[in-house]
Formats: structure tokens, C-alpha cells, sequence
């Protein structure tokens, strides 16, 4: 363990790095969310969109929406880690370089092998494309996904023996000593490393479970006598892309425990509840997949409802804890200052609360038989990432750039962030509202009685959009402006 | 161990190996699982304990290593070594010499690289445990469908063990610490002046 000293000659963030990947993520989502429009309009009727071209727009929209919250949770997560362990810099790069080799995988897969088999690339289908793609484009999709699969291993490498090494063990940065009575609340780890340390765990546990079903389908491209059980695989890529996601959020809020204690001037500190919650994540995060898998009624009964029983469990570490602790906090503290920067990270705690329920909805069985290839999902993931997990990055991305974004939210700043979350709010709730009227999910063609939701949801993605672009306009001038300070 | 121990021990392993070379790769499990990795053990005790300029950071003997386990992954390698008496003897020279270059290699490189070997071991396994359970087809002349499956589920059992004793002494390391709260960068409050 490090002592004072020791500490004080950390490095720190590595910054530079951080911003300029926060800057690339923040021009895809803006980018993922033109595709999410686009094909919102065609559905609509408002746009004339080749229904091949959908499922490609599909493919590069999930592929990249998970991939850059994924690389916006990483982010946050090696900035913050940055201030407590000495973290070695080229691992960042060496993350970011192979992230990169991965977006060109997949983008040029989808765009020039027009693979579009949608970025859960569900075994067998990457081998089933019936003449719409070839083996060399889905190969090409899957090994960009092992290509990032390798990034965050590193990544996770990385932190994991360093937080090991500086806080005695995988217990004690998940504050079990404390948990177990053993320790007081001074001597806890601070509350982001509790959480990188959790995250770290599951996420690499994930990503390995990731790759192995990757290899069996690269294998399954080229040699289509070697097979996996499908139902294995799909257990597989369900467990990996579940974690994978929920891994991106709890990433996230590592910006929310950093830095909103600078607005408030009140610590926010490891308590006994705090640390058990985050044990109990790191386990129901792990164990709930299930839920994603209840409509496989070949599935062992017991495991469904393991899924529906830990839906409803998971909540309670997310709501009861990181949501109520943060509005508690919030009253205790002294003074609150909200500028765009604090406002975005407390409407991503709200979003990701307000989308569990829905979710939590969507977990229940007899809901799931007639709610899951409806819009009822994308609803809530949708509330997830938009009013969430992007929320948090937008949030993080306006504290990086410094003092000309910390004056109290007013004016433009307060229109562009009614934008982003009417327009989210709105975005999402047609999800909702067309899940709850049965419209499937997923279709390039919609019948004309779901035209209307469609072109109401267009709008609201407008005004997304145009919230979204205005963060990294201001991100972007926030830049240069303190490289010229 | 003590290091004028080593070269004995490398010797009564090589010697065991070889006398029971044609029990040990009558089965796959034991030739794949067991000898091989014993052939690697002999050559890592007789690695010298001195830093090469050349092996620098572990690379060059770690790539040097991999490309050699590489080789004698491939079934078709295996398959040679039980059939052909010049690949048998390159096994019984080629793998210590792989245990060699692992031992300087490790003993060299960074604590990151060492961390990848391992979840590249596990990774590499569970590959393995894969492709022996799941091919259609025998792989190796030598032996029948059911000992791959053996072998195949040996690979299985290697790679969950490899991590458990690799991940279960970082879980159990716990013991309450003061926590380096100290920071690189002082925790200031925000810019926008909010009274501390």
C-alpha cells in the first residue's frame, strides 16, 4: 500500500489523453444518435431508407452506442483511478489504439461487407446471413469486438493490480473490512474506487465470457462443422453484453462521486451500506442476465426466475442507494452550485434510476411473454444511455473543460439542457408508449397505425440531437479555450 | 528451492518423462497436460538466474516461448510426437528450451505482461477446452474421439483452476489499511467558487 508519500508523487490524471477520447466519443454519439434519427424518420414514413440499409444503420447504432459508453465509462474511470494510483499512461493509449482498430473493424464490416446481423451478433446468425453478407464481413465485425474485448482487458489489467496492490487485496478496495465491522468509515476507500474495483471485477469476468463466445463464432464462420450449443452461446453473449452495458453506467458514476463533492464541499464518503451495495452489484449485476432470456423457454426454469427475482433485487443498490444517498447528500450539502456540468450528472443518476423501472417492468415473466419484442425495450435502455450513462459523459465532458462552464446554469446553457432532457424524456416515452401498444422492435417497415409514434419520436430525437451537438460545441470551444489559458 | 538442487530435479524429470514416454502419450490427458508441461518445468530450473540485455522487459524470450507453445498447440503437432521419432525428439528439446525462455521472460518482464500471459493462459485454455470438445471430427490420429473430449474437459479443468489460484489470494488479501486518500491533485472545490 502506498503510503502518503507516496501518494503525493502520483502523476494524477492523465488528462490530455481523457479529454481528446472524451472529444472522439462525444462525435460518435453525436454520430449514433443521427443514425438512431434517421432511422426513427424512415420508420415514419419521413425518409425513404432501403430496409437493408436499416438493419446496417441498426448494427452500427447498437454497436456503437454500447461501444462509446463503454468508452466514456472507461474514460472516467482511468481519470479518476489517475488521482489515487499511480497508473502506467501507455496502457491508456495501447486502450485507446486497439478500441480504435475495432470501430474500423466494425465500421468497414458493416459498411463495406454490409454485415448487419445487429451488435448482439447472435450465434449462428453472423454465419446465417443468407446471401446478405459474407463470412469475411462478420469476421471482420467479430474480431473488432475482440479487438475492444482486448482494450478493456488491458485497461482493467491495469487498474485492477494497481487498486489490488494499493488498498490490500480485492477486499479491501471493495471495503469489505468495513462491510465485515472491521474498519471505519476514515480508513474505506473513497467511494470511486469502491466502484472502479467492483466494475473492474464483473467487467473483465464479462468481457473474457465475450470473447470466448467470439472465438467460437470466428471459429463457426470458417468451419461451419464446429458449433456451439446455441443456447449456451446466446447465455453467453447475454451475460457479456448485459455486463458489458450496466459496466459503462457504473463506470460513469465514478464522475458523479468525484466530482460532485466539489459543488457541494461535503466529502462524500464510503459507508458501511454504501460498500455492502456495491458488493451486492457486483453480484446481481452478474446474476440477473437471465431476464434477457425469458422468452427461451428451453432455459432452465430455476435460472428464469433467477432473472426476474434478481430484476427486482437489483434495484434495490441502484435506487435505495446510489439515488437516495445522492439526494440526501445533496440536501446535507452546504451550498450547490449548478452549472451544465452538475446539472447533466444528477439528471444521469435520475435517468438511470427512472430507467430501471421500466426495466425492472420488463424482468417480470408474464410481462416479458408479450412486452419483449415490443419498443417497451428500447424504451428503457434508451432512458438508460440517453438521460444516463450520456448524461454522465456530457456531465464529465463540461467539468473537464473548466472554469468557462462553471457559471450557474442560465440563459442558452438551461435551453440547451431543456433540449437534451425533453427531448430525451419524450424520445423514450414513445418507446414506452408504442411497447405498451405492441409495436415490435426492430422492423425497418412500420405498419401505418404506428407511423404517428414514429414521427413524434423523430422530433423529440431533433431536439436530442441538437442538445447533444450543442455539448460538444461547447466541449470542443472549452478546449480551446483552455489550451489557449 | 535451492538453487544446487535445480539441475538434479530437472534431470529426474527428464528422465521420468522419457522412460514413461510411451504411457504418458498413450493418453492425451497425461501427454497434453502432464508431460508436456513437466518438459516445460525441467527447462525453466535450469534457466539461469542472471538479467540478458537481450531479454530486456521479457519480450523477446516471451515471444520466443509463445511461438514455441503455439506449435505444440496445434493438434497435428501432438499427433507427430507419438508418431514420428523426429518429432519426438524435438519435443523432448524443444519444450524444456520453452520452459527456459518462460523463466528469463518472466523474470524480466513487467507485472502488466505478466498479468496478460495470464489471462492469456486461462483465455488460451478455455480456447482449447473448446475446440476439443466441439470438433465434429478426431483430431489427432493417435487418439480417439472420447480422449479428446477428455482432453478437452482436462483443458476446461486447467483453465477454471488457473483461475481460481490465480484471482482467490488477491480476493482474500483484505485487511483494513488506511486508504491513501491523498491525492496528486489537492480536492478543490469547484471553480465557480462555492464556499468550502
Amino acid at each position: 500500500m502506498m503510503d502518503n508519500n507516496s501518494a503525493q508523487r502520483l502523476p494524477g490524471p492523465q488528462a490530455g489523453a481523457v479529454k481528446f477520447t472524451m472529444l472522439l466519443a462525444g462525435v460518435v454519439l453525436l454520430l449514433m444518435m443521427v443514425f438512431g434519427f434517421v432511422m426513427r424518420a424512415a420508420q415514419g414514413d419521413l425518409l425513404d431508407l432501403d430496409p437493408a440499409m436499416f438493419y446496417q444503420l441498426l448494427t452500427a447504432h447498437g454497436a456503437g452506442m454500447v461501444g462509446t459508453a463503454g468508452l466514456t465509462g472507461a474514460a472516467i474511470l482511468w481519470y479518476f483511478m489517475g488521482r489515487y494510483v499511480p497508473l502506467a499512461r501507455g496502457v491508456f493509449w495501447a486502450f485507446l489504439g486497439l478500441f480504435l482498430l475495432g470501430v474500423v473493424l466494425i465500421l468497414g464490416a458493416i459498411f463495406i461487407g454490409g454485415y448487419a446481423g445487429a451488435w448482439t451478433f447472435l450465434f449462428p446468425l453472423p454465419a446465417n446471413s443468407g446471401g446478405v453478407w459474407g463470412a469475411d464481413a462478420a469476421a471482420a465485425f467479430l474480431l473488432g469486438y475482440v479487438a475492444i474485448g482486448v482494450a478493456f482487458l488491458l485497461l482493467y489489467l491495469e487498474v485492477g493490480r494497481k487498486l489490488i496492490a494499493a488498498y490490500g487485496g480485492i477486499g479491501g478496495a471493495l471495503a469489505w473490512p468495513l462491510v465485515m465491522g472491521k474498519g471505519t468509515v476514515e480508513d474505506a476507500p473513497p467511494p470511486a474506487v469502491v466502484a472502479a474495483m467492483a466494475t473492474t471485477i464483473f467487467n473483465t469476468i464479462g468481457t473474457v465470457v465475450g470473447a470466448a463466445v467470439l472465438a467460437s463464432s470466428l471459429v463457426n464462420l470458417y468451419f461451419p462443422e464446429f458449433k456451439v450449443d446455441a443456447l449456451l452461446a446466446k447465455n453467453m453473449i447475454y451475460f457479456f453484453g448485459h455486463v458489458f452495458i450496466n459496466a459503462s453506467i457504473y463506470m460513469a458514476v465514478i464522475a458523479v462521486y468525484e466530482i460532485i463533492p466539489e459543488y457541494t464541499g461535503t466529502p462524500w464518503k464510503t459507508s458501511r451500506v454504501f460498500a455492502g451495495a456495491w458488493s451486492l452489484v457486483l453480484l446481481f449485476v452478474m446474476a440477473v442476465y437471465p431476464h434477457h432470456l425469458l422468452q427461451d423457454t428451453v432455459m432452465p426454469a430455476w435460472s428464469l426466475a433467477m432473472g426476474q427475482i434478481v430484476s427486482y433485487l437489483s434495484g434495490i443498490p441502484l435506487l435505495a442507494v446510489t439515488a437516495f444517498s445522492l439526494i440526501v447528500y445533496l440536501r446535507k450539502a452546504n451550498a450547490m452550485r449548478w452549472d451544465l456540468a452538475s446539472a447533466l450528472l444528477v439528471l444521469g443518476v435520475a435517468g438511470w434510476s427512472v430507467g430501471s423501472v421500466p426495466a425492472i417492468i420488463d424482468g417480470m415473466i408474464s410481462v416479458n411473454k408479450v412486452m419483449h419484442n415490443t419498443q417497451w425495450v428500447p424504451g428503457h435502455f434508451h432512458i438508460y444511455l440517453i438521460l444516463g450513462e450520456v448524461a454522465m459523459a456530457f456531465g464529465f465532458m463540461m467539468w473537464l473543460i473548466g472554469k468557462p462552464e462553471h457559471k450557474a446554469i442560465g440563459g442558452f446553457n438551461w435551453a440547451v439542457f431543456s433540449a437534451y432532457v425533453l427531448g430525451g424524456a419524450g424520445f423514450t416515452l414513445m418507446f414506452l408508449i408504442s411497447g405498451a401498444l405492441s409495436v415490435p422492435r426492430r422492423w425497418a417497415v412500420h405498419a401505418p397505425e404506428w407511423v404517428l409514434q414514429s414521427q413524434i419520436a423523430t422530433g423529440f430525437a431533433l431536439l436530442v440531437i441538437l442538445g447533444a451537438a450543442m455539448f460538444v460545441l461547447r466541449y470542443l470551444l472549452g478546449l480551446k479555450h483552455s489550451a489557449g489559458r | 528451492m535451492k538453487r544446487h538442487l535445480r539441475p538434479g530435479l530437472a534431470a529426474i524429470i527428464m528422465f521420468a518423462c522419457i522412460l514413461g514416454n510411451r504411457t504418458l502419450e498413450a493418453d492425451p490427458v497425461l501427454h497434453v497436460l502432464v508431460q508436456l508441461p513437466l518438459l516445460g518445468v525441467c527447462g525453466a530450473l535450469l534457466a539461469p538466474r542472471r538479467e540478458w540485455c537481450w531479454a530486456q522487459g521479457g519480450f523477446a524470450p516471451l515471444l520466443a516461448a509463445l511461438f514455441g507453445i503455439a506449435f505444440w498447440m496445434l493438434p497435428r503437432s501432438i499427433d507427430g510426437a507419438v508418431t514420428f521419432p523426429v518429432m519426438t525428439a524435438a519435443k523432448f528439446l524443444s519444450v524444456p528450451l520453452i520452459g527456459m525462455l518462460l523463466a528469463i521472460g518472466w523474470r524480466q518482464a513487467h507485472a502488466l505482461l505478466r498479468g496478460f500471459l495470464k489471462a492469456q493462459t486461462v483465455s488460451m485454455a478455455g480456447f482449447m477446452a473448446f475446440l476439443f470438445t466441439h470438433s465434429p471430427v478426431r483430431l489427432c490420429n493417435n487418439y480417439l474421439i472420447d480422449d479428446q473430449w477428455r482432453l478437452g474437459f482436462g483443458f476446461l479443468f486447467l483453465a477454471i483452476g488457473l483461475a481460481m489460484v490465480w484471482t482467490i489470494p488477491l480476493l482474500f488479501n483484505a485487511r483494513p489499511r488506511a486508504s491513501p486518500r491523498t491525492r496528486a491533485e489537492p480536492m478543490t472545490h469547484v471553480q465557480s467558487g462555492v464556499p468550502a
